[in-house]
């Protein structure tokens, strides 16, 4: 399957809409850095893991939009046509999807790291800061549950019905202006700023409340399971 | 190889029924030619072949071993070219074929891929993206891909559709080729060709199976039904089916097929085609 997988990932990022969007994510993430960042979030540095924090939040959207584009290779009507070549194969249908979702995860990555990738270069010009190490967890924290429940629930929906999966890409921006509770805060980003200035301390330590890393793991698990739930399912008519 | 197909029913959710106790056994090597006019669910019959559709009554048998629980197996043992099918435009005709070897689990792909490229004569554009293939190289790559690792079952739905006439005869005689030591069974509707290749025929019609046998056999059944006449007015084609037409210095040709052929009409030696016609036809006329 690491054929598969290497060629997927061919097709994911050498074509024209993947150099689009990592154009738009960069231009769209320099707004972000240069508007907001700049000003640091609930009293604390730009480069704190909060400002960072709050930097992917709203970065998540497009990320998300992202990741559910390279699911758009997986289910649109052209794969359906392929899948009439591909289907007649003894490959396992389990494993045949997983390696085409690590693909989608491996451009959801790389989508990712560009954005992680500007902000430090941002830091680095405007700062000379190079604590990058101090911004991990955030990063992870942010961006990995958020994005496995984005690529697992879109492989689940797209899967049933292609259409499914633009109702799925308009969620993050729904979440966007909903009051979250402060458990799946992070889903928007509001945690960033939000928890800190509830600490009432100046330029707090990066922490992370027990009922908010429960729900990132839940929304990982969550994501991994509709991953493992979408994969090996076939179009046999009865 | 060995299929045998036991008393097969397909009925599609929306009531139509493509298939209606159809009982067959193939086995190899033959090249085996599947007609039957437009909707006669040839292509169901395939599908079902590659267990891509249920039936909904009867039984297939690969190897002896019952569907479903043999897909793997068959699979295996199976290349498959369907009617319909897509292609990675993003790919090259390589690229793609090689990602087809590896789902197909071949251990020397590289050679596999060279072959079915030059077998099928794409070398050309073998290192050219998919997108910028005409019609017909990108059903050679859909040919291709179903020869890769010389499967011992090959399953060709229409597979000479977009193809120019030189090479329809190119791949006829692939085809026949292939043959030799595997089990091909070729769908059209295009009696060209499997008149000079196929030694086996099945016909399908209406979801049933009107004949099976050598295309011999086929001719032979349409001997006494066949004829011609220079057409003088309509009322002369009453109760006939006329399968052509000639333009010729004493004026229109008609070659016709019938139960019974008039006095007027002069019986001529049958063809495949018209036998084939006959076939269909006369139970029209029925």
């Amino acid at each position: 399957m690491k054929r598969i997988y290497l060629y997927e990932l061919k097709r994911l990022l050498w074509n024209k809409f993947f150099i689009g969007l990592l154009l738009v994510t960069l231009f769209y993430g320099g707004q972000v850095l240069q508007n907001e960042t700049l000003l640091g979030v609930a009293d604390t540095a730009p480069f704190s893991p909060w400002s960072f924090g709050a930097y992917l939040g709203r970065m998540l959207p497009l990320l998300w939009v992202g990741a559910l584009f390279f699911l758009t290779f997986f289910t649109g009507a052209a794969q359906k046509r392929v899948a009439a070549l591909t289907d007649a194969t003894p490959a396992p249908p389990r494993r045949y999807d997983l390696a085409r979702l690590a693909a989608a995860a491996t451009g959801a990555a790389l989508l990712s790291l560009a954005a992680v990738a500007e902000a430090l270069f941002f830091y680095a010009r405007m700062f000379a800061w190079y604590g990058w190490g101090a911004l991990l967890p955030a990063a992870l924290l942010a961006l990995v549950p958020a994005l496995a429940l984005a690529l697992g629930g879109g492989w689940l929906l797209g899967r049933a019905r292609p259409w499914l999966l633009w109702l799925w890409a308009a969620l993050p921006f729904v979440l966007m202006v909903l009051p979250l509770p402060q458990a799946l805060s992070m889903l928007n980003g509001s945690f960033f700023s939000a928890y800190p200035a509830s600490l009432d301390a100046l330029d707090p330590a990066f922490a992370l409340p027990g009922g908010v890393l429960a729900a990132q793991i839940l929304l990982l698990a969550t994501g991994a399971a509709a991953a493992v739930l979408g994969a090996g399912r076939r179009d046999v008519r009865v | 190889m060995h299929i045998e197909i036991q008393n097969l029913e397909m009925t599609y959710p929306n009531g139509k029924r493509a298939l209606d106790g159809v009982s067959l056994s193939l086995r190899s090597p033959s090249l085996v030619g599947l007609l039957g006019p437009n909707g006669a669910g040839k292509s169901t019959l395939m599908k079902l072949l590659v267990a891509a559709l249920l039936p909904t009554k009867g039984a297939v048998f690969v190897n002896g071993s019952p569907m479903p629980g043999a897909e793997r197996a068959l699979k295996a043992q199976l290349g498959y070219l369907p009617q319909d099918f897509g292609l990675f435009d993003e790919l090259t005709a390589t690229q793609f074929l090689s990602y087809m070897a590896a789902l197909k689990g071949l251990k020397d792909s590289r050679a596999a891929v060279q072959e079915a490229i030059a077998a099928v004569g794409l070398e050309e554009k073998a290192r050219a993206r998919i997108r910028t293939l005409s019609g017909g190289q990108r059903q050679r790559v859909g040919i291709a891909q179903a020869l890769l690792g010389d499967a011992p079952f090959l399953i060709l739905d229409e597979p000479t559709v977009g193809l120019d006439p030189e090479e329809r005869i190119r791949f006829r005689n692939l085809f026949s080729r292939v043959a030799r030591d595997r089990l091909v069974l070729l769908s059209t509707h295009i009696i060209d060709d499997v008149q000079s290749v196929c030694d086996h025929l099945i016909v399908l019609h209406q979801g049933k199976v009107r004949f099976m046998g050598t295309p011999s056999e086929l001719i032979r059944s349409a001997q006494g039904h066949v004829g011609t006449f220079l057409a003088k007015n309509a009322a002369q084609e009453k109760g006939l089916r006329v399968t052509a037409r000639i333009n010729t210095a004493e004026g229109v040709l008609c070659r016709v097929v019938a139960k019974a052929l008039p006095d007027f009409v002069r019986p001529e030696t049958p063809a495949l085609e018209d036998a084939y016609l006959y076939l269909i036809s006369g139970e029209a006329m029925a």
